[in-house]
């Protein structure tokens, strides 16, 4: 059985050497050692701050400020690890229907795929560092034999919190994997927010936030981040001196981590063997019209990219995802901005949003034509103008990411606090005014550096390493650049000072944007050799 | 008047060449069967015929156009089933089939029509909204030959429609490509290794080998007395030896154990 499994360990290693050898294999894993560079000092910096904040805790145990702090400490990396594996980490996972065939054990090929898959992630050092900083800062307030319980601990909420993550991806690739699931889903979803902005707009006197803030179930929720509380209760126990109480939480921390990972085994096993979504036939006639305002091939190719961006699960995520991460923004940090801060920075939570959006929908931006497979041969033989084509998925994208965009920023204000009067058109000019730099670049590296992305969701393949960096560049140039606004804003302690701004900036983007696009299309039409085998899969 | 016409027609891949020096001359109306071994730079010449790669050298002129010039007066022209289809996986067989006719200049109204009569024809039209991904491979030929029929090209590319469908998709998509050729004038260029099925469809007949072409013209002047196959064998065939060895698959039986 060892040579079997270190055969399928070889198989993966050399898999993965020739992927770096392959075209543009070079750029990869220049991109890969970039971010492992990133991981380290930034992984370091928080892991400073944890341990201080551990130090204190441990120093000062039982009291209101240590829970927090243990509280804030588990639940805050538990949150991170998830969205970040489930939204931006380039994590290999292992096909387990390849594997079927061969006289091994799934379960053990499916364990290798996890350990491995964890092992060849550069973001997977930052968490470690960060529970490195933990350790450390409790090592230093109270050096002794507890460590070795809080070494456990720690180790438990890392296996759980990956198996926490494998589970949920399992999970999410069976929903969305099924379409019957995946359509209703995507109604609920639309059908609370709606519910959800109905509700505001019949309130006068904000009852939804008191009513939001008596739900019992919300104490009951933290529950969903079991690896996180769990470990945050053990940690409580464990720096008050308390060791024994802790040990039902450590426990419940491991059999939380068995179930997971045996439950997360299943789905993938089931997934394997029941070979993909079958031949359900859906009913209707099969041609859903949409009534656009364009006509001619602009007008087909706008709904085509309507249709295909709709029913991408990627999309659908981000649908609940960005909704659900402004709601908790709004109740739980903005009201922890002091009111004397003054407007700019209290509205900083609405500006991180409009960025934020872009940020959740840059797998589309960065590689545009990651999922056209086959139908990406169409561009090519097709009597269409390439600028067409790039301006059709930047435009349905654009109109995505404002609907998107204005869903989260009603539920901030639902469960945050009232907005100021200038903020929401600033934040609408700032939302607004990054799209063309993003999505001009964005053209750019799709055509440069595509990549066939998998429709999985548990595969995380949708963007190449080198072009996450090129959108982490692209991301914090343009965050930069309208940031000066912000200064001017603050200094004359004028808002609309940072509207004007703003939209200006906007405007010279949509500029630069309408000058760029002929240069992208030239670069489409020459750079179509290097492009179609890879997206429509003839290199594999 | 020819269909197609390419001097010198060469594509090289990292310096190797694929296809070398091509002269290809195909006639309008002619059913073109255009044949070779595994990478003998069939689909290369396919896919620089309608636009999917550029050409490293030579020239193509496809329906009195040169390729070079104005290939978007071309592709309008023409109907393509690319090796590996060109289907937008989420989209539903109607969808794809009516976006696919707006792309190529049809308005919505009769690529609605012409989509319909197309799933019907094709014996698609009980799919629904079921989306291509979920097609068998049969059925996203078929779909494929839809998308390249929608526009009415005066032009047909196909490479390899026959590949991995079975056989009553086979008969289905022969007759129909026999009956556009004998009744609506339509020239078809096809490549396939089904030699039998070709024999039996193809006026003309081109065999490239090693990039080369070996042999060009009327069916009847390339398998001179004897089947396509024997003809395409002798042409780019290789005599393979006894493979040594693979002793431990067993003992050789004998003749008269077989």
């Amino acid at each position: 059985m060892r040579a079997k499994l270190l055969a399928v360990a070889e198989l993966r290693t050399r898999l993965l050497w020739r992927r770096f050898l392959a075209r543009g294999g070079i750029g990869e894993g220049v991109a890969r050692a970039t971010l492992l560079l990133l991981a380290v000092p930034a992984g370091l910096a928080f892991a400073i701050v944890l341990g201080v904040g551990t130090f204190q805790a441990v120093r000062m145990p039982g009291g209101l400020r240590s829970d927090v702090t243990a509280t804030a400490v588990f639940l805050g990396i538990w949150q991170s690890w998830t969205a970040v594996s489930l939204s931006l980490s380039d994590r290999e996972g292992v096909d387990l229907r390849r594997f079927l065939l061969y006289p091994i054990p799934p379960g053990r090929v499916y364990a290798l795929g996890l350990a491995s898959g964890f092992a060849g992630d550069p973001v997977s050092l930052f968490w470690l560092l960060l529970l490195a900083g933990v350790f450390g800062g409790a090592a230093f307030a109270r050096p002794g034999p507890w460590l070795l319980l809080l070494a456990l601990l720690l180790v438990l909420f890392a296996v759980a919190t990956a198996l926490y993550v494998a589970l949920l991806e399992e999970v999410l690739s069976l929903a969305l994997g099924n379409r019957r699931i995946r359509e209703w889903a995507f109604v609920l979803s639309v059908a609370l927010s709606v519910g959800l902005i109905g509700l505001l707009i019949a309130s006068s006197d904000r009852p939804l936030r008191a009513f939001a803030r008596a739900l019992p179930t919300l104490r009951v929720a933290q529950w969903v981040a079991w690896p996180g509380a769990f470990a945050a209760s053990a940690a409580r126990h464990l720096y008050a001196g308390r060791l024994e109480p802790s040990l039902p939480w450590l426990a419940a921390l491991a059999g939380g981590a068995g179930v997971a990972g045996r439950l997360s085994f299943a789905v993938a096993l089931w997934q394997a063997r029941s070979g993909g979504e079958g031949a359900a036939r859906a009913r209707g006639a099969g041609d859903a019209h949409l009534p656009l305002p364009i006509g001619g091939a602009r007008g087909a190719l706008v709904e085509k990219e309507v249709k295909c961006l709709l029913r991408h699960p990627l999309a659908r995520i981000s649908a609940v995802l960005v909704p659900a991460v402004a709601a908790v923004v709004g109740y739980a940090v903005e009201p922890r901005i002091p009111e004397d801060a003054g407007e700019v920075v209290r509205a900083l939570p609405l500006f991180a949003l409009a960025v934020y959006t872009h940020l959740a929908l840059q797998p589309f931006w960065l590689n545009a034509f990651g999922w056209e497979r086959g139908g990406a041969r169409l561009t090519f033989l097709a009597p269409l103008g390439a600028a067409d084509v790039l301006w059709a998925k930047n435009a349905v994208l654009g109109l995505y990411s404002v609907v998107l965009f204005a869903t989260s920023v009603l539920l901030l204000i639902v469960s945050g606090r009232p907005a100021a009067a200038w903020s929401l058109p600033a934040a609408a000019a700032l939302h607004l005014g990054t799209a063309p730099y993003l999505y001009g670049v964005g053209n750019l590296v799709s055509i440069v550096n595509p990549k066939a992305a998998s429709f999985a969701v548990r595969r995380n393949a949708s963007v190449p390493a080198l072009s996450g960096l090129a959108g982490l560049g692209v991301l914090s140039s343009v965050s930069a650049l309208f940031s000066l606004p912000v200064l001017l804003a603050l200094r004359t302690e004028s808002p609309w000072v940072l509207v004007a701004g703003w939209v200006a900036l906007g405007v010279l983007g949509a500029l630069l944007y309408s000058r760029t696009l002929p240069l992208a299309a030239g670069l489409l039409g020459r750079r179509r050799d290097e492009l179609l085998p890879v997206v429509c899969g003839d290199d594999a | 008047m020819l269909a197609i016409e390419t001097r010198g027609l060469s594509r090289l891949f990292d310096g190797k060449p694929a296809v070398s020096g091509l002269d290809l001359k195909v006639v309008q109306g002619a059913f073109y069967g255009f044949l070779g071994p595994n990478g003998a730079g069939k689909s290369t010449t396919i896919k620089m015929l309608t636009g999917l790669l550029r050409p490293s050298g030579g020239e193509a002129r496809v329906l009195g156009v040169d390729l070079a010039r104005d290939a978007a007066a071309v592709k309008s022209r023409i109907g393509v089933v690319p090796d590996g289809l060109a289907l937008f996986e989420r989209l539903s067989g109607p969808e794809m089939l009516r976006i696919h006719g707006q792309l190529y200049g049809l308005d919505r109204t009769t690529s609605a029509r012409r989509a319909s009569e197309l799933l019907e024809a094709l014996e698609l039209a009980g799919e629904g909204a079921k989306l291509v991904q979920d097609y068998s491979h049969g059925m996203k030929k078929k779909l494929a030959l839809g998308c390249a029929l929608i526009h009415g090209p005066e032009l047909l590319f196909l490479d390899e429609p026959f590949e991995g469908i079975d056989a009553v998709a086979v008969s289905g998509i022969r007759r129909m490509l026999q009956e556009l050729v004998a009744r609506r004038a339509l020239t078809v260029f096809l490549t396939s290794h089904v030699l039998e099925v070709v024999e039996r469809l193809v006026t003309h007949v081109g065999i490239i080998h090693r990039g080369r072409l070996a042999a060009q013209g009327t069916l009847e002047e390339v398998r001179a007395s004897g089947s396509l196959e024997e003809t395409f064998i002798r042409m780019v065939g290789e005599e393979r030896s006894e493979a040594p060895g693979l002793s431990w698959l067993g003992p050789l039986r004998s003749g008269a154990d077989r």
